[in-house]
C-alpha cells in the first residue's frame, strides 16, 4: 500500500520557495551579463518613415543597437510562419519590438532607447475583429498569402481571417428544424480579454557561445520555445539550449516566445550574455490574452424543452499575429456538443487580425467563455419555455455513452449527469438563494456544466537510481506553480521505488538533458509525464529487482520494494537497502535507469465533420459541475460571491491539497473574469497598462470553494489520474452570470460583469 | 550616496545611487532575491519587506529614506538555522505556495500581522492579504496557514 499516492505531501520546492531561496529566471544572473530593452511601437498601425540609431549608439555603456537591418528576416509562428524579430517597415499592434538596445546597464539601455530616433506614419487600426471581416477593410497583413504554415498542411485562410472552422452536418435538416420550431432564442455574447497577470514578468538571458545558443527562462514548454527560436534565428533546433528555472506563474501565457528570441539574438551580435526582462507595461501590452470575441447562438426549441437545433457562430480576435490561436476556432464546435444535445447544428468560427497585441491561450482557453455564452443561452432558452433553468438543462443533458459533434465518443460521459447529482445533493436546487435578502442585496443561483480534455501531447521522464539509493527525476515537464512535477510527478517517480518524495531528485528543464516534452498546458503534465514516470519507474524497478534477486538469493516474483529496502516477502530479515542494491548494481553491472515515453492515443473521430478544423478532439474528458450563488448590492452594482460548489471527475487524486489547490486557484482566476478582468482596447490601445488599473481578485472578494472531488480512474493516465488544473477556471463565468441573471433579473451577455452594467439593468426594470 | 542600514541583523554601509530604491539595494548590492520585482508600482506586494517591524513596499522606497532602519527580509525569517517559521511550515505543509513569487511578500506581511495580532481574524488576514496579490492559490489555503501558524504560537 502506498504511503505517498493519494496523499497531500508537500511540494518538493515549498522551502525554497517561503525562504526567498528558490532562484526564478527574473533573479538569474550569468558572469559578463549585458541588459537590453526593446524600443515598441507607440501606435497600433503605421509605417516606419525613419529609425535612426547613430545618437543612442554613441551613448556610456551602450554595446549596440540592432534593427531589422540586423536580425534574420525569416519568419516564426506556432501555427503559421507569419512573424520576424523586427519587421522594419510596417507596424502592427502598440508594443511590437522595432529595435533593441544593449548596455552595461538597464537605466544605460533604457537612456539609449530614449535617443533612437523614430518617426511613423500612422495608419488608422483595424482596432476590433468585427471591422476586420468588414468588406475593403484594409488588410493587416498585406503579404498574408505568401506566408507558410509551421506544419506541413495550410488551412482556410483569406485577407483578414487568419482562420475559419465551418460545420454545417445537415443543412436542410436544420433550416427545417427552425422552421418548424415551437419556440426560436437567438442571443449575442461578448467576452473580453483577459491577462494572465503571472506575477513574474516575462525575462531570458542568452548566450551564445560555440555555435550555439543557450537561453534562461521561466517557460510553461522549453521544447516550444526552442522551436520557436529555431524557426526566428533560422538554425537548426538543437542549436538551442533551454534551461528552465523556477516559474513564478504562467496561466498560458508563456507557452510561446516572450523575449528569448530577442536575448538570443542580441547575446550573438554582442558575444557577451544579455538578460532581457519586461516591465509590467510592456508585459500586458504584449501578454497573449485570452481572445475578445462575439459569440451569437441560435436555438429551435420543441414545446417539451427538446434542443432541434442550434447555431454557433463566433468571431475571435487574433491580434496582430497568430500564435496558437488558429487552433481555437475548434473549440465551439466541441463545446456546443458535448454537454447538451444540440439537435442538428451549424457552427462557425472565425479569427479575425486586427491591430492590436496578438492574443493566444490562457487557462482553459476559448472554453471559458463559450461556456459563459452556452449556459447564458441555456437560461434564456429555458425563460422562453417558461422552464425551470435546471430541469431544461437535465432534459437535453447528453447521454452515456455520447458521440459529440466531430464523431468522438465519450464513453463515461454519465459522469456529466454524476456531477449534477452530486451537486444538488450538496446544494439542492429548489432551496437555492433566490430574491431579495432584505439588507439590500438580491441574491440568485446559477449551475454551469463543462466536459474539457486533457492534452494528449507527448512527454517523457528518465530515472536513475543513484548510488545513495535516491532517484534522479530527468523530464523536461514544467512546473508553472502548480505543482504537476514537485508533487504529481515526483509522488509516481517515488513510489515506483516505494521511496518518498524527498528522496527524488528533480533537475530542472534542459531541452539537452530531457527527451520531449509538451509543456504545462491543457492540464497534461501529471497525466502525461506522469505517465511516462511511471513506466521508467517500472522499468527501473524491474531492473533493480532483478539484480537484487541474485543478491539475495530470491526469485524476482519474490522481492518487494518497501521504505527505501528490497524486501524478500514474508521474511522481513532478508532486506538490504536500496542504497546498498544501487552501489552494488553500479559497480557490477553499471548504473540502473529507466525511462518511459507516452502520448495519449487520439480518439477514433470524423474528420469530414468541419472545414478548417486544426484541433479535432477531446481526449482524455473530464467533467464538471459548478454551482455559484451571488449577492448584488442595489446602491452599488457590486457582485459577490458567496457560494461556490464545484464537482469535478479527477480520474484519481495524487495530491489531494495539490487538487484543491487548483481548484480554488481556478475558480478565482473565473471570478476574476466574470467580475473584474477585462483588456479593454481605445483605438487599437490597452486602456489598463498596469495591475492598478487591471483589476485583480484579492483574497476579501473570494468564497473558499467547496470541492466534490470525484474519482473514477481511467486507463490512461497513470494510477487514473486524470488532468486537473485548467478546467475549474471554465465553468465559473457561466455559473456566476447564471446567478446574476436571476438575482437582478436579467440576461447577462457581456463580461466582465460590471456594476454599471448592473445598475443600468436594474434601473431599466424600475 | 552612503546609506547605513540593518538587514536581518547585519549592519551594512553602502554607497547607492541616490535614485535606487530598497528593492534595487537589496537585489542588487546585498544579493538578496528573496523580495520580486513585480509591478514597480506598490500594488502586487511580491516586494513586501519590514522596515522597522512596518510592512512596506520595497520598490516604492527611495534607499536613502530608510537611512538607519532595521529592515527585514524573507531571507532573515528562517534566520541562519534554517529552521522555518510556523508560518513558513504551514505555508509549505497546508498547499499555500504554489508558483511563490508571490510568497516572500506574502510571508512579511504575514509576519507583521502575526507579530500584532496572536489570533487575527479571518478578517484581519483578508485586508492584510489586499496588499499581496496571488495569482495561484485563491488565497484559502494561505489563510489556513495563517489560522494554523496563529494556533501554534497560542499552544505553548
Amino acid at each position: 500500500m502506498s504511503t505517498v499516492i493519494g496523499a497531500s505531501v508537500p511540494r518538493t520546492d515549498g522551502v525554497s520557495k517561503v525562504t526567498g531561496e528558490a532562484v526564478y529566471a527574473v533573479d538569474y544572473e550569468e558572469p559578463g551579463m549585458l541588459h537590453a530593452r526593446l524600443l515598441r511601437s507607440p501606435v497600433a498601425a503605421g509605417v516606419i518613415t525613419r529609425l535612426d540609431t547613430s545618437k543612442a549608439r554613441e551613448l556610456p555603456g551602450v554595446h549596440g543597437v540592432f534593427t531589422a537591418e540586423d536580425a534574420p528576416s525569416a519568419r516564426a509562428g506556432w501555427v503559421l510562419r507569419e512573424q520576424r524579430l523586427f519587421d522594419g517597415e510596417l507596424l502592427r499592434y502598440e508594443g511590437e519590438p522595432i529595435a533593441g538596445v544593449v548596455a552595461d546597464t538597464r537605466e544605460q539601455a533604457t537612456a539609449a532607447l530614449d535617443a533612437i530616433e523614430l518617426e511613423i506614419d500612422e495608419l488608422e487600426p483595424i482596432a476590433d475583429p468585427t471591422a476586420a471581416v468588414a468588406p475593403g477593410a484594409r488588410l493587416v497583413h498585406p503579404e498574408w498569402e505568401s506566408y507558410a504554415p509551421a506544419g506541413p498542411d495550410d488551412h482556410p485562410r483569406r485577407e483578414n481571417v487568419a482562420a475559419e472552422l465551418l460545420h454545417d452536418a445537415d443543412p436542410e435538416a436544420f433550416e427545417q428544424a427552425f422552421s418548424s420550431a415551437h419556440a426560436i432564442v437567438e442571443d449575442e455574447y461578448t467576452v473580453p480579454r483577459q491577462y494572465q497577470a503571472y506575477l513574474e514578468p516575462k525575462s531570458a538571458v542568452a548566450s551564445y557561445r560555440e555555435g550555439r545558443y543557450t537561453v534562461h527562462t521561466a517557460h510553461q514548454y522549453p521544447f516550444n520555445i526552442r522551436d520557436r527560436l529555431a524557426q526566428f534565428l533560422d538554425v537548426r533546433p538543437s542549436t538551442i539550449r533551454v534551461i528552465g528555472h523556477h516559474i513564478g506563474g504562467a496561466f498560458g501565457g508563456k507557452l510561446d516566445a516572450g523575449l528569448e528570441h530577442y536575448a538570443a539574438l542580441f547575446a550573438r551580435l554582442c558575444g557577451r550574455p544579455v538578460k532581457l526582462v519586461n516591465s509590467r507595461e510592456e508585459d500586458i501590452l504584449t501578454c497573449p490574452s485570452r481572445s475578445n470575441a462575439i459569440i451569437r447562438i441560435r436555438t429551435a426549441l420543441a414545446a417539451d424543452g427538446t434542443i432541434l437545433a442550434r447555431e454557433l457562430i463566433e468571431l475571435i480576435d487574433n491580434g496582430a499575429y497568430s500564435g496558437e490561436t488558429p487552433w481555437l476556432t475548434s473549440i465551439p464546435m466541441h463545446v456546443l456538443g458535448q454537454v447538451y444535445r444540440p439537435g442538428i447544428t451549424r457552427v462557425k468560427s472565425t479569427l479575425a487580425y486586427t491591430n492590436t497585441a496578438p492574443t493566444g491561450a490562457f487557462r482553459g482557453v476559448s472554453g471559458a467563455p463559450l461556456y459563459f455564452a452556452v449556459e447564458q443561452h441555456m437560461d434564456s432558452c429555458a425563460g422562453a419555455l417558461g422552464m425551470d433553468r435546471r430541469e431544461f438543462r437535465m432534459r437535453n443533458l447528453i447521454g452515456e455513452p455520447y458521440t459529440t459533434l466531430n464523431g468522438q465518443t465519450l464513453e463515461d460521459s454519465a459522469l456529466l449527469g454524476e456531477a449534477f447529482t452530486r451537486v444538488e445533493e450538496r446544494a439542492p436546487w429548489t432551496e437555492r438563494a433566490a430574491g431579495e435578502s432584505g439588507d439590500g442585496k438580491l441574491r440568485g443561483s446559477g449551475l454551469a456544466a463543462v466536459t474539457w480534455l486533457t492534452s494528449p501531447a507527448p512527454g517523457s521522464a528518465t530515472l536513475k537510481l543513484n548510488e545513495d539509493g535516491t532517484l534522479g527525476l530527468i523530464t523536461a515537464a514544467t512546473d508553472n506553480g502548480s505543482g504537476a512535477v514537485t508533487m504529481g510527478i515526483t509522488q509516481i517517480a517515488a513510489d515506483s521505488l516505494g521511496l518518498q518524495p524527498e528522496d527524488v531528485v528533480l533537475l530542472m528543464p534542459d531541452t539537452d538533458a530531457a527527451s520531449y516534452d509538451a509543456g504545462s498546458q491543457g492540464s497534461r503534465t501529471t497525466q502525461l509525464a506522469g505517465r511516462a514516470t511511471a513506466i521508467a519507474g517500472a522499468e527501473l524497478k524491474e531492473k533493480l529487482l532483478a539484480f537484487a534477486s541474485s543478491l539475495l538469493e530470491a526469485d524476482i516474483a519474490d522481492l518487494e520494494l518497501e521504505e527505501g529496502h528490497v524486501v524478500v516477502t514474508g521474511a522481513a530479515k532478508r532486506r538490504i537497502p536500496l542504497a546498498q542494491a544501487a552501489a552494488a548494481a553500479t559497480f557490477s553491472g553499471g548504473p540502473l535507469t529507466g525511462t518511459g515515453s507516452y502520448a495519449t492515443p487520439i480518439p477514433d473521430f470524423n474528420p469530414g465533420c468541419a472545414s478548417g478544423m486544426l484541433f479535432p478532439v477531446f481526449p482524455t474528458p473530464s467533467y464538471h459541475v459548478h454551482y455559484a450563488e451571488v449577492e448584488v448590492d442595489l446602491v452599488t452594482g457590486n457582485v459577490s460571491v458567496t457560494r461556490y460548489v464545484v464537482a469535478q471527475e479527477v480520474g484519481r487524486a495524487i495530491n489531494p491539497a495539490g487538487v484543491r489547490g487548483q481548484i480554488q486557484g481556478g475558480v478565482v482566476q473565473g471570478i476574476g473574469y466574470a467580475l473584474y478582468e477585462s483588456l479593454e482596447s481605445e483605438n487599437g490601445k490597452y486602456r489598463e497598462r498596469s495591475l492598478e488599473t487591471y483589476r485583480l481578485p484579492l483574497a476579501c472578494d473570494v468564497p473558499e470553494v467547496e470541492i466534490i472531488l470525484m474519482e473514477h480512474p481511467g486507463d490512461e493516465g497513470p494510477l487514473g489520474a486524470k488532468g486537473v488544473a485548467e478546467p475549474p477556471l471554465v465553468p465559473v463565468a457561466a455559473a456566476i452570470a447564471s446567478a446574476v441573471g436571476e438575482a437582478i433579473g436579467h440576461p447577462i451577455t457581456r463580461l466582465p460583469i460590471r456594476p454599471d452594467d448592473v445598475l443600468a439593468a436594474l434601473s431599466m426594470q424600475s | 550616496m552612503s546609506l547605513a542600514i540593518s538587514v536581518n541583523g547585519t549592519r551594512h554601509e553602502l554607497d547607492v545611487d541616490p535614485h535606487a530604491t530598497l528593492l534595487d539595494v537589496l537585489r542588487e548590492e546585498l544579493a538578496l532575491t528573496g523580495a520580486k520585482e513585480g509591478c514597480t508600482e506598490g500594488e502586487c506586494g511580491a516586494c513586501t519587506v519590514l522596515v522597522d517591524g512596518a510592512a512596506v513596499d520595497a520598490c516604492l522606497l527611495v534607499a536613502l529614506s530608510v537611512e538607519g532602519a532595521e529592515i527585514e527580509t524573507v531571507e532573515g525569517v528562517s534566520g541562519d538555522s534554517g529552521v522555518l517559521s510556523p508560518l513558513q511550515r504551514e505555508l509549505v505543509d497546508l498547499g499555500g505556495v504554489q508558483c511563490g513569487f508571490c510568497t516572500p511578500g506574502l510571508v512579511m506581511s504575514l509576519t507583521a500581522l502575526l507579530r500584532e495580532s496572536s489570533s487575527p481574524s479571518r478578517a484581519q488576514i483578508e485586508e492584510t492579504l489586499a496588499g499581496n496579490i496571488c495569482r495561484c492559490t485563491g488565497y484559502a489555503q494561505v489563510i489556513e496557514a495563517v489560522e494554523a501558524a496563529a494556533a501554534q504560537k497560542a499552544t505553548p
